[in-house]
């Protein structure tokens, strides 16, 4: 193995990457723009339902409860539809997530001391964001009922009640982006890396150059060597451009190691990296690489644990994810920016990485070897 | 524009992609394994939470709260530990993903008319879990609270009374709250960009890099034509996959359009050309297979996965995103979608995204000419 046979095939790699004004310039704005987008539209916190109210009472009986759904933080009050075909239209239109009915009797049926039935039409398109809606409209409901009921009894009421004191392990302040902006550097380095290399590589083939770059006194390792490290070298300062974003402009904590998490990210390049020379050795032109690239990517991205929780998949599919590198690369990156655990807790899925990407890359060189020879 | 070079170069581009069967494969098979993953093993619905239970308390009042818990259709009790440390376990292991614990002298505190803490500890790494969770657990208590008042004023001979209102509720468009019946639809948004605008992102740049263009300026042969005969078949293709999506969706799913078929086929085919013109219009602009490719997924799959209220709500973006979404083509697709999916909507409510993407095309197909020419074609 010639070091100098290796440095120059890699000058050369960075020279044809870097000559292209275009080529520079995706390679910074990639990242920014995916930890741009992941960071602030990954965003599952519950703020601002917008609420429309249909007052048909028009009672200060009504008017409290208008005020107390007001008064939530959680909510915000829109429109008031005169009719219900307006607080229909506004629902069909998307423009309200929760419609409120208050009936003329509301006010008569509390006198007399019966429970007054007040409609709630929820938007039910986003299945998950309406649950929690009708969850939070719940409670606001029984919030008044229980300010209703001291008013009625006009004396204070020191009743026994419960008082919940929730606490979110892992992510306290249970914040979107603390989940979500550590994974973007496992989804920027696997986008590059995986692509990057087997593209390096098919494009020799087809313009004809890997026939020459063969009768070279340069051998398969050689050239593996060269086509790989510098994309390594690219998917570490991605990788660091990304961490640096995430500390300083999405203040997300890195409770744990850097030269751990530093470690995790090479053991995870030899996986994209196999995976790369891989999809080279198969393919022959560059639509073929990018396509089965994309085939790649999508499962390795949907059974990570990166948006949809393993947890809730169906148990074969679990199964599956366990071939996944990602999902191992996601609990340490998750385990070193939010619990700061180390290799102690970690090892696992240090392990688990490791066995993935010594098989991976070693099946990919001795395939890449017997193409070549 | 004449018909007979339009079909040369449509031919042309057929045989490029009947030469290379796998990638013509892949258009089909990405798709179908979106749909197929998205419906059996993705789901963004929380629903008998996971819940282990340390009763310190043991009272009837304790247990009457449990049951509470287990009846209620947020929670499911999973187990019952000892301690607050076996809590501990369960969250690390995943086994349950809430943890509720009864205090002593929990009934002893509501009986003297005091408020009495219970621990709720969750897992809070998904944010989708824990802010549904929070919220149920919140809903919950305000509940068994208002029991409890009722049972306090009925208690102290206070006179009989009913809670003052009481929530009816009615979910529309989407009745049974499935994720799937909103994540199956918006899929086929990003599954267009995916096998329109991807795939044709490449065509132009690969006559660039192969030095054809040239050949192609040399010809008689317009913008226009070009583009057109470029684009028509990656047209089918993108459109057999909104036909394989639907079917997909109704028979394996049960998703069902509640609107007209044809006026979604219409949204389609309206949405399938933007896709085409911008994918075109990368590959116009970068001239490499490579570069195209990346800026594709950056400019139209995570657009349209991410900016355009398929799973991510436009309403909780900061507001200089929200903006943004505004010129992302999936946005109004995905109304039309949303609309003739679940909302029963027809054409005179829906004509104002038609619109804006016809407008999306021809300002994207007019700069692709534009560019073009100035190339010399």
């Amino acid at each position: 193995m010639s070091w100098m046979r290796i440095r120059e095939l890699v000058r050369k790699e960075f020279i044809i990457l870097f000559r292209d004004e275009k080529n520079r310039r995706v390679l910074i704005v990639a990242p920014i723009v995916q930890i741009l987008l992941f960071g602030y539209v990954v965003n599952y916190d519950i703020k601002d339902i917008r609420v429309a109210v249909m007052d048909q009472a028009r009672t200060s009986e009504s008017r409290s409860l208008i005020k107390t759904i007001a008064g939530n933080k959680t909510f915000s009050i829109t429109s008031y539809p005169e009719d219900p075909s307006g607080l229909e239209q506004l629902l069909l239109k998307g423009k309200v997530d929760i419609g409120i009915k208050i009936a003329p009797d509301m006010t008569s049926r509390i006198r007399k001391g019966r429970t007054a039935e007040i409609q709630i039409l929820a938007d039910g398109s986003m299945s998950n964001m309406a649950s929690i809606r009708i969850a939070y409209t719940v409670m606001v409901l029984d919030t008044f009922n229980q300010n209703m009921i001291k008013e009625i009894k006009g004396q204070s009421l020191d009743y026994g009640h419960i008082d919940a004191r929730i606490r979110a392990w892992y992510n306290p302040n249970m914040d979107s982006k603390n989940f979500f902006v550590p994974a973007i550097v496992a989804f920027v380095v696997m986008l590059l890396s995986l692509l990057l290399t087997s593209i390096a590589v098919i494009r020799e083939k087809e313009t004809g150059t890997l026939e020459q770059l063969i009768v070279t006194p340069l051998k398969p390792i050689e050239m593996i060597m060269g086509k790989t490290i510098p994309y390594i070298v690219i998917s570490l300062v991605q990788m660091i451009l990304v961490t640096i974003l995430a500390k300083f402009w999405f203040d997300v904590p890195i409770a744990g190691s850097l030269p751990l998490l530093f470690l995790a990210t090479c053991l995870f390049l030899m996986s994209t990296l196999g995976v790369g020379l891989f999809i080279s050795t198969v393919s022959s032109t560059q639509q073929q690489a990018m396509m089965t690239t994309f085939f790649f990517i999508l499962p390795f991205f949907m059974l990570s644990g990166f948006v949809f929780p393993i947890a809730n998949m169906p148990v074969v599919v679990q199964w599956f994810s366990y071939l996944n590198p990602l999902r191992f690369f996601l609990v340490i990156l998750r385990g070193i920016f939010l619990k700061g655990v180390g290799i102690h807790v970690l090892w696992p899925q240090f392990l688990a990485l490791t066995i993935l990407g010594t098989v991976l890359f070693a099946g990919a060189i001795s395939r890449f070897q017997k193409r070549l020879d | 524009m004449n018909p007979r070079k339009i079909n040369a170069v449509m031919r042309k581009e057929f045989i490029h992609l009947i030469r290379d069967p796998r990638s013509l494969i892949l258009a089909f098979i990405i798709p179908l394994s979106l749909i197929l993953l998205f419906g059996y093993a993705l789901s963004l619905d929380v629903d008998n939470v996971e819940t282990v239970v340390v009763d310190y308390d043991h009272t009837a009042m304790s247990r009457d709260l449990i049951e509470h818990l287990d009846a209620s259709i947020y929670f499911q009790i999973k187990a019952y530990a000892r301690n607050a440390n076996e809590v501990g376990e369960y969250l690390d292991h995943g086994s349950a993903t809430l943890g509720i614990i009864i205090p002593p002298g929990f009934a002893r505190k509501i009986k003297s008319d005091k408020g009495s803490p219970i621990q709720v500890l969750m897992d809070g790494s998904d944010p989708n879990f824990s802010n549904m969770a929070r919220g149920y657990v919140n809903a919950f208590v305000a509940g068994y609270n208002n029991k409890l008042l009722l049972s306090f004023l009925n208690r102290n001979g206070l006179e009989r009374i009913n809670p003052p209102v009481e929530g009816r509720i009615r979910v529309w468009f989407n009745e049974d709250l499935e994720s799937r019946k909103f994540i199956i639809p918006g899929l086929i948004a990003v599954i267009i960009m995916i096998a329109g605008a991807m795939l044709t992102s490449l065509v132009i740049a690969r006559e660039y890099e192969n030095g054809t263009m040239e050949t192609i300026k040399s010809l008689p042969l317009s913008a226009l034509e070009l583009l057109v005969g470029k684009s028509v078949p990656y047209f089918f293709i993108a459109l057999t996959n909104v036909f394989i999506s639907v079917l997909l969706g109704q028979l394996l799913f049960g998703v069902v359009m509640k609107a007209s078929f044809w006026l979604m086929i219409f949204g389609s085919s309206l949405y399938i050309f933007v896709a085409l013109a911008l994918g075109l219009l990368i590959s116009t602009v970068t001239k490499s297979q490579l570069m195209a490719n990346q800026g594709a997924i950056l400019l139209t799959y995570l657009p349209s996965l991410m900016l355009s209220n398929f799973v991510f709500p436009i309403t909780n973006m900061p507001s200089v995103l929200q903006l943004f979404t505004y010129i992302v083509p999936a946005t109004y697709y995905i109304d039309i979608l949303s609309g003739i999916y679940l909302k029963d909507l027809t054409f005179t409510q829906l004509w104002g995204d038609f619109a804006v993407l016809s407008l999306m095309f021809i300002v994207l197909a007019a700069l692709n000419m534009r560019l073009l020419k100035k190339e010399g074609l």
